[in-house]
């Protein structure tokens, strides 16, 4: 991927930017909600961005992976059932997004072109053009620089923009990228080599500035992929865990998913929904059998995914991008980072 | 439409998250991490609860029962079926009553009592759970003075002590379950009370076993424990005077083991301790007394209302608090006044423009039995009830049943009225929290077809049986609740919760707890073994759950594999019998036998068979209606 040269934005002018993207797609970006939080939705004014916010809980992964996203329409026609498949290409702006839910996007359109491409998923994930904002201060519980997923990205960006006081720096990394600047080409300028100094001092500080939070993948890689994690540690991680899917759901990486048909009497939409490898009944077989019954078994099967070295040579990546946010949605206290620590010294603190 | 901050429908913790909707249909849940309860932490009915909605069978148009079929007819025409067969029934001289739920919102429970106590001039008011839940409040009363436990979920984060007399918080209430694993991970000592192993047991620091529906043979001796190693909270003590030397002499005959001394001196000595009740099966006066027990705990102990040590009494379902406190329960007016209060009665009259009724109501089982009428309110009794057969042949022999709910449930075969109303998703309103907060539900989408909201349903029957009553929207509703309730309860409901702000420990007042003697332990006698449910009421059969695909699953698994029931036994009960997973075993009681293929529980002690509740019919010719009995168990 070929990275241009690199411009800079007036922060006054990131408005009037906004508004043009808004004129052309569907801009999502991290907004206000009622309880004080923030959340990722559509837009339709620069004004509603919350910038310099920190990475909202529940990440924008809805966009490429909607909650509840229907596939194809089965209608009963003159000849018998007509089935239409459903394309979402609607042109897309994820904008304000962090690293990581960049990392996270790049990660599962991977998997879902992996094998048996998925037509619902690509076409909607191609028509979606990021604006990610680089990381200066990691998150409290972040760990993205142990999954090379941030806290700046060198590469699987559209547009990184690195906030540089008054301006902000941007670079394009792909071509859809350079399809949001091009047109806006008189709200940016070239870069001076200052500016591009100062990006990279930035990027040295932030990963400096790290804090304790960290996952020692490679150790754990080593015990998870040859079984040299003992039944009972997972039994001992399986009694921590209520079971709730969170891990699953607010993880930029899990697509674990269930097919339901949606209405009645001649009409009805086949939907995917989000699905969690926790859930005792995931993994039920039609015969009623359960593979995972013992829970300890589906907690074991979700780090093995997550960090075995047979899924990191598939995947290219562990599956993770060290956002935390398991951390903070954890009904329990089997989180990624605590569950990482317990492979890796062999007894759970949980 | 944007995502809409609400409040979870399911049980009584009142974590909230935003829905999030497309097309009008509700199409995922987002939590929220500044909300007070859930800190964008949900359980798996909670991230779920958006399914059911667009999922589910929904009730879309008012219907009337004719020629034995059910038939859409205007709302018109249905409101003034139901009101004219309702007054029909009462004018013949014949019981009628009315259902509250605890998956009803606070607004819809108050129009409901409302209905009964004044339009209808019924005292037969209630919710199919009141049962469960009230008897502990009662007993908390006895000795605090208010039907209400104190304190929050987050405090038992923070606890170094939390003593659980267990049901399964891990799957009837995953916060409080959360906190208590999030508090043990900071070194709090948990110590549970129970018949069956649960997770809470497995992470307990000490584990009391006790004999299905007798807990309170473990409560009654906490508190001899407690007196007898001192560290007592002395100006509690001087204030009862006489009152705490009587309470001593009625624990000498309590039987303290080790295990019980151990807790008791834990609870005593921490400065933060937690008593967290879960939903027991038990009868009434059993319950009454093991929360009289444990508000006697804490007071003798010094922990009552301090502040960081919470008594929590975890109502079974959703706004289950809710509905008792506006009045689904029979023996209060709205607010927990007694119906003997004149005040609360000319209170009452003020705002309802009729006096209400004062007279003592029936339970929900009594009710069922006794009337020929009833005005249901999202719930369905047969699934909900703890014999569900005999409720369903009740409400066959009425005359009139008037069923409103968002959903169809088999309760819809029995009713000669329905009445569409929005689910949680559609609708404004308020629910009560298991601490006593008031916290708001805000519709996400429009009802679907002719659905209208529950309270605007309940208040057109309002004003077709009564004095002209109109609200502009469920908020006003709301404020009328306020004017009902006596004054210190009122002001709960006049500042309703926003998100952000943080539940407050209910207070006393500065009045001092009365202590005074607890009544005697029953010896429990030796039984063969005992049969219990499994005291966890079948969410498979809520229609939040059994709509979802996601969440339906387990029960709906339970149900294939095993159409006719089944019951749990422990691996020395199976041993012992020569019966492996499946096989059928006979159960006999005093009232009768019954044949179901046993599964094993390797945590079940021996000497006790867990019927699933969701099975309770099948196995009712042993049970008898009853939760727990003694039963002889046989290879069949």
């Amino acid at each position: 991927m070929q990275v241009s040269s690199a411009r800079t934005i007036g922060k006054e002018r990131t408005g009037e930017w906004i508004g043009r993207l808004i004129e052309n797609a569907e801009v999502v970006a991290p907004t206000a909600a009622q309880a004080g939080d923030v959340i990722f939705r559509k837009i339709s004014s620069p004004v509603e961005v919350q910038w310099g916010s920190d990475n909202p809980l529940f990440p924008p992964k809805q966009v490429v992976l909607p909650q509840t996203d229907p596939l194809v329409t089965i209608s009963r026609g003159a000849d018998g059932l007509v089935v239409e498949p459903v394309y979402d290409e609607r042109p897309r702006v994820l904008f304000g997004v962090h690293s990581c839910d960049v990392k996270g996007i790049d990660f599962l359109t991977r998997m879902h072109a992996y094998d048996l491409a998925d037509t619902a998923y690509l076409r909607r994930a191609a028509a979606l053009t990021s604006v990610s904002v680089a990381c200066i201060t990691p998150c409290p519980l972040g760990f993205c620089i142990c999954c090379d997923a941030g806290p700046f990205l060198a590469e699987s960006f559209d547009v990184q923009l690195t906030d540089l006081g008054d301006r902000f720096l941007a670079e394009v990394g792909s071509e859809k990228g350079g399809r949001l600047v091009e047109p806006s080409a008189d709200l940016f300028r070239t870069a001076e080599a200052g500016e591009v100094a100062r990006r990279h001092e930035l990027e040295e500080a932030a990963k400096r500035a790290f804090g304790p939070e960290t996952c020692h993948f490679a150790s754990a890689m080593r015990r998870v992929s040859v079984g040299r994690v003992s039944a009972e540690l997972w039994d001992e991680i399986a009694g921590t865990c209520l079971e709730c899917g969170a891990c699953n759901f607010v993880c930029p990486t899990c697509y674990c998913f269930s097919v339901k048909d949606q209405g009645r009497d001649g009409h009805w939409v086949r939907c995917r929904t989000w699905d969690s490898c926790q859930f005792r009944a995931f993994t039920r077989e039609a015969s009623g059998h359960n593979p995972r019954e013992a829970h300890r078994e589906r907690v074991k099967r979700r780090f093995f995914h997550k960090v075995s070295a047979q899924y990191f040579r598939r995947d290219g990546a562990v599956g993770c991008v060290g956002c935390g946010r398991c951390v903070k949605v954890c009904l329990g206290t089997s989180d990624m980072p605590a569950v990482v620590a317990a492979i890796r010294k062999g007894a759970w603190h949980g | 439409m944007d995502p809409v901050l609400t409040t979870c429908p399911f049980c009584p913790c009142g974590c909230g998250f935003y829905l999030h909707s497309q097309d009008g249909k509700t199409a995922g849940v987002i939590p929220s991490e500044g909300h007070p309860v859930s800190h964008g932490r949900l359980c798996a009915r909670g991230w779920g609860s958006h399914e059911a909605p667009a999922w589910g069978d929904r009730l879309t148009e008012p219907l009337m029962r004719h020629d034995g079929r059910l038939r859409p007819v205007s709302w018109e025409t249905a409101l003034e079926a139901a009101a004219d067969s309702l007054v029909a029934t009462r004018r013949a001289g014949r019981t009628i009553g009315v259902l509250g739920s605890a998956r009803a919102t606070n607004e819809e429970n108050y129009l409901a009592v409302r209905l009964a106590r004044g339009a209808l001039q019924t005292p037969h008011v209630v919710s199919c759970l009141t049962a469960t839940y009230q008897p502990l409040l009662d007993g908390l009363h006895d000795v605090t003075g208010r039907h209400a436990g104190s304190g929050t979920v987050a405090d038992l984060e923070h606890c170094e002590v939390i003593i659980l007399v267990e049901g399964d918080v891990a799957v009837t209430h995953p916060q409080v379950a959360g906190a208590i694993v999030r508090a043990r991970k900071a070194g709090c000592r948990l110590v549970t009370i129970g018949a069956v192993a649960s997770q809470m047991t497995s992470l307990a620091a000490l584990s009391i076993a006790s004999t299905p529906g007798r807990e309170r043979a473990v409560t009654f001796a906490l508190v001899a424990a407690a007196l007898a190693g001192g560290r007592l909270d002395t100006a509690t003590i001087v204030a009862a005077g006489a009152s705490f030397d009587a309470l001593r002499r009625s624990l000498a005959e309590a039987e303290v083991s080790e295990a019980v001394a151990r807790a008791a001196g834990w609870y005593a000595q921490a400065q933060r301790a937690a008593i967290v009740v879960a939903p027991l099966v038990a009868d009434a006066a059993e319950l009454r007394r093991l929360a009289g027990d444990l508000a006697t705990l804490a007071a003798a102990t010094g922990h009552l209302d301090r502040d960081g040590s919470p008594l929590l009494i975890l109502p079974a379902r959703g706004n289950l608090r809710g509905a008792c406190e506006v009045g689904a329960s029979p023996n209060f007016l709205p607010g927990f006044a007694p119906l003997s209060d004149d005040g609360a009665g000319s209170r009452l009259e003020g705002v309802w423009g009729v006096p209400p009724v004062r007279e003592t109501g029936l339970d929900a089982a009594q009710m069922l039995t006794a009337a020929r009428g009833v005005v249901i309110v999202a719930e369905d009794p047969t699934a909900v009830m703890p014999a569900g057969a005999l409720a369903r042949e009740a409400l066959r022999r009425m005359e009139c049943v008037v069923l409103l709910d968002a959903f169809a449930t088999p309760a819809l075969e029995l009713a000669t009225v329905v009445l569409p109303i929005a689910s949680f998703a559609e609708n404004d309103g308020t629910v009560t929290g298991l601490d006593g907060r008031v916290r708001q539900v805000r519709a996400a989408v429009r009802p679907p077809g002719k659905a209208r909201p529950g309270w605007a349903v309940l208040a057109a029957m309002l004003g077709r049986l009564g004095p002209a009553t109109e609200y502009h929207g469920a908020e006003e509703v709301r404020r009328e609740i306020a004017r009902a309730m006596p004054p210190d309860i009122g002001a709960r409901w006049r500042e309703v919760d926003e998100a952000r702000v943080v539940p407050r420990a209910e207070r006393n007042g500065g009045r001092r707890p009365s202590l005074g003697p607890l009544a005697p332990c029953e010896p429990i006698e030796p039984a063969p073994s005992v049969a219990v449910w499994d005291g966890v009421l079948d969410w498979g059969s809520d229609p939040l759950v059994r709509y979802s695909p996601t969440l339906c699953r387990d029960s709906a698994a339970q149900r294939k594999l095993f159409p006719g029931g089944f019951v749990e036994l422990s691996k020395e009960a199976m041993d012992r019998l020569g019966v492996r997973q499946g096989w059928p075993v006979r159960l006999k009681s005093a009232g009768g036998e019954a044949v179901a293929p046993a599964v094993m529980r390797a945590d079940l002690a021996a000497g006790v068979v867990v019927v699933p509740f969701a099975f309770r019919d099948a196995l009712a010719p042993v049970m008898g209606g009853h939760g727990v009995t003694s039963v002889a168990v046989e290879r069949a």
